[in-house]
């Protein structure tokens, strides 16, 4: 009996201690998911529901979605309650992991009918896989669409069907960097390749960390990779074509071949942990200096700014290629919002949206959250809140029209196993040579499962 | 032709209920499942397209590589659970005063969830924060990057696999070992057998039974683990840790149904390929022992 006693003792306190190591990692992810949030904020909602009535016309629904950490932010949450407090509905959000985990997720639920009222997910040619009729309302005929930008609403209509509404402003795939180690040494905003890595050599012998690598966390691996479009574009203007086709190669087109060959010029350059670095280290790694690049979807300069001491203290530039007069920025469309086309709440949806793109709601997101770039929303100025690395250094990169979009809202097609091989080069496991024949490989699958005709 | 004659003793469709449940959830599956693997599908329409699934699937770069990476992972831990599991369960059906404690001790890793038990270790073999190059670090040496580093990540996924199966090994080499009848033992040891004899030739033959069950069902788990290798690398960094499991996911994640489902059969007879005969000379080497 004694011994019984001792080893249940013993086995509890070991799954515990277990649990607590488990729960000290993925602390720093799931601490800020507010999904508890908006769930108090429903049921007070609903108790005082009565008294109120009038205009909140979609009391007592409560609509369900579904996104990663970063759409579910602060300026999300914000503009959630301020349409509760409005039109009466309320939120319930479901956190998706991102990456390829997430595509899956989404996958499997969209063929199992078991969708949220709306979600927030990837336009382009991500969009495309997804088969989004499939699962997806056709929202071409709502009053919302006519606000978004052209270059928007080609990344999110299929056959003429319109699915997604932005949920945020435009991005690029670029290099965030901390400014103060600039001061420092002295250094200039590099216009070539060859000049970054000049900069990168004179941060290390300074003892810094040039360039900071997440390999535990492989999609954000791909924006070196797929930030430096612009300068295939620039002296290929027909690559995406050609490539959609099956004409241009990544092994053949010597700028193409570049793009995975600048990994290797980096790996002396990058961080001691690099190969388990996640992304959420990244915020923190960049905001206090740990390191100074950071080859990253500005979506995360809001989060950068959340640990900064000073805003200022950010910048951006796009991914450097050989010619200094032609520096421009690879531009991202913003996820979207897609609303599910079996939901029960298509009306309080389309009032929420409807809301969501009011100057109103917009400030407030905008400045509660921030921006990750310039806004597709027609006419709509960013606030004066939000910081000088979009206001500025991205927005010099729209005004000199030196932008292009990334490729993958010009080809439907992606290689699938992008994110493993940019990682691997990136470690240093692979040469770019290699790895950009083999990415032509992946491509080709890609093709022929949509059913182009690759030989 | 006895049999016929024989009246059996129950109606035959005493065994319906059964059967019904064994081809709907185990026949039908595997049927279908053929069936799709040549098409081209996507939940509402297959497209038929032969050998093509196949073909696409053996022509994956990360194919040979993950095939030998299963096979190493599913021989590493079988082996190492094998050997290791077999001095423990000597050790604890030894003379020891705390047997009870650590027995449990040995069995607490079995109660964990696979996930936890991954997550966990990939913390602690973070490269630079993880407790494991803490300690290593603070003896003086240099940080390992054990997932991180292709030539080291599959071993430590390995050794992380081998802690927490070990101890379905241990207890079945025990529950072996203690149905071994003590009187070989009195007799060996008044005709002068040493311990080591002893273990030798009276423990190892006698606990073979128990042995091959372990060797069967750790190399089939090791040749269709999945949870811990997605939980730790990801089949990364780059391709060093894919195996066919995570090979097939990937290719389920990307939408490609037909080609997973391709690879899933390829795995299905890859594992029936090694597990039979495998099977079958264990139970021969068995019989030729006790015979």
């Amino acid at each position: 009996m004694k011994k019984k006693v001792v080893s249940l003792v013993l086995a509890g306190a070991m799954t515990l201690s277990l649990a607590l190591t488990g729960c000290g990692g993925g602390g720093s992810d799931s601490g800020d998911a507010p999904a508890s949030d908006s769930g108090s904020g429903s049921e007070e909602a609903s108790d005082s529901g009565d008294s109120e009535g009038g205009d909140k016309q979609f009391e007592g629904i409560t609509l369900k979605w579904w996104g990663g950490n970063a759409e579910n932010n602060a300026g999300t949450q914000a503009v959630m309650e301020a349409a509760t407090e409005k039109l009466g509905m309320e939120f319930e959000v479901e956190v998706n992991p991102g990456g390829s985990e997430g595509d899956n997720i989404l996958k499997t639920r969209m063929a199992s009918g078991d969708l949220p009222d709306f979600l927030v997910y990837n336009s382009g040619s991500k969009l495309h896989d997804l088969n989004p009729s499939r699962g997806f309302l056709d929202i071409s005929d709502w009053d919302i669409i006519d606000k978004f930008d052209d270059a928007f609403l080609s990344s999110v209509t299929i056959d003429d069907a319109v699915y997604g509404a932005p949920q945020s402003s435009t991005q690029a795939g670029a290099v965030i960097y901390y400014k103060p180690d600039y001061e420092e040494l002295g250094l200039e905003v590099p216009h070539t390749w060859d000049e970054f890595l000049d900069n990168c050599k004179a941060l290390a012998d300074a003892g810094k960390t040039p360039v900071y690598f997440t390999g535990g966390e492989t999609w954000a691996t791909q924006v070196l990779f797929l930030g430096d479009y612009y300068n295939i574009a620039a002296k290929n203007p027909d690559f995406a074509d050609d490539y959609t086709n099956g004409k241009a190669k990544y092994a053949d087109v010597p700028e193409a071949t570049r793009s995975w060959t600048k990994y290797e010029d980096l790996v002396d350059y990058l961080n001691a942990d690099k190969s388990a670095a996640t992304v959420t280290d990244g915020n923190f790694a960049i905001a206090t200096g740990e390191a100074t690049h950071w080859f990253i979807l500005t979506q995360q300069l809001p989060l950068i700014l959340e640990n900064a001491d000073n805003p200022d203290d950010i910048g951006v530039f796009g991914v450097p290629g050989e010619d200094a007069d032609d520096h421009g920025l690879t531009v991202w469309e913003p996820m979207s919002w897609y609303v599910n086309k079996d939901s029960e709440n298509i009306e309080a949806i389309k009032a929420f949206f409807e809301f969501y793109y009011s100057e109103e709601a917009l400030d407030l997101y905008f400045e509660t959250y921030g921006a990750n770039g310039p806004s597709c929303v027609k006419g709509y100025e960013l606030p004066e809140s939000v910081c000088n690395a979009v206001r500025v250094d991205m927005q010099q990169y729209f005004d000199d029209g030196k932008t292009v979009p990334a490729l993958e809202y010009q080809s439907p097609i992606k290689g699938t196993t992008c994110e493993q091989m940019t990682t691997a080069v990136g470690l240093g496991q692979m040469s770019g040579e290699e790895a950009a024949a083999m990415y032509d490989d992946d491509c080709k699958k890609s093709a022929v499962q949509l059913g182009y005709d690759w030989e | 032709m006895k049999t016929k004659k024989e009246r059996s003793l129950y109606p035959v469709w005493f065994v319906l209920p059964s059967l019904i449940i064994f081809v709907i959830f185990f026949l039908w599956p595997i049927i279908s499942s053929l069936y799709y693997s040549l098409t081209v599908w996507n939940f509402d329409t297959a497209k038929f397209c032969g050998l093509d699934n196949y073909k696409l699937f053996f022509s994956e770069h990360s194919m040979s590589s993950s095939v030998v990476h299963t096979l190493i992972y599913a021989f590493g831990t079988s082996a190492l659970k094998v050997v290791l599991a077999f001095f423990i369960a000597i050790f604890l059906t030894s003379a020891i005063k705390t047997k009870g404690f650590i027995r449990s001790a040995v069995f607490f890793p079995n109660l964990v969830s696979m996930m936890a038990v991954g997550l966990a270790f990939s913390y602690m073999m973070h490269p630079t924060k993880g407790l494991l190059n803490v300690v290593i670090q603070a003896f003086g040496g240099t940080a390992i990057d054990f997932l991180g580093n292709p030539s080291t990540a599959l071993i430590s996924i390995i050794m992380t696999d081998v802690w927490k199966g070990l101890s379905i090994s241990v207890v079945i080499y025990i529950a072996g070992i203690q149905s071994i009848d003590k009187t070989y033992y009195e007799a060996a040891s008044i005709d002068g057998a040493t311990g080591w004899q002893q273990l030798k030739h009276i423990t190892l033959p006698l606990v073979a039974p128990s042995q091959n069950s372990i060797i069967i069902l750790s190399l089939i788990g090791g040749l269709r683990s999945f949870d811990l290798i997605w939980a730790m690398t990801g089949g990364g960094p780059g391709f060093s840790t894919d195996v066919l499991a995570s090979v097939i996911y990937k290719q389920y994640a990307a939408g490609f149904y037909g080609l997973s489902t391709a690879g899933n059969v390829v795995m299905l007879i890859l594992i029936s390929v090694i597990a039979f005969p495998l099977q079958h000379f264990l139970n021969k080497r068995e019989e030729a022992i006790q015979g």
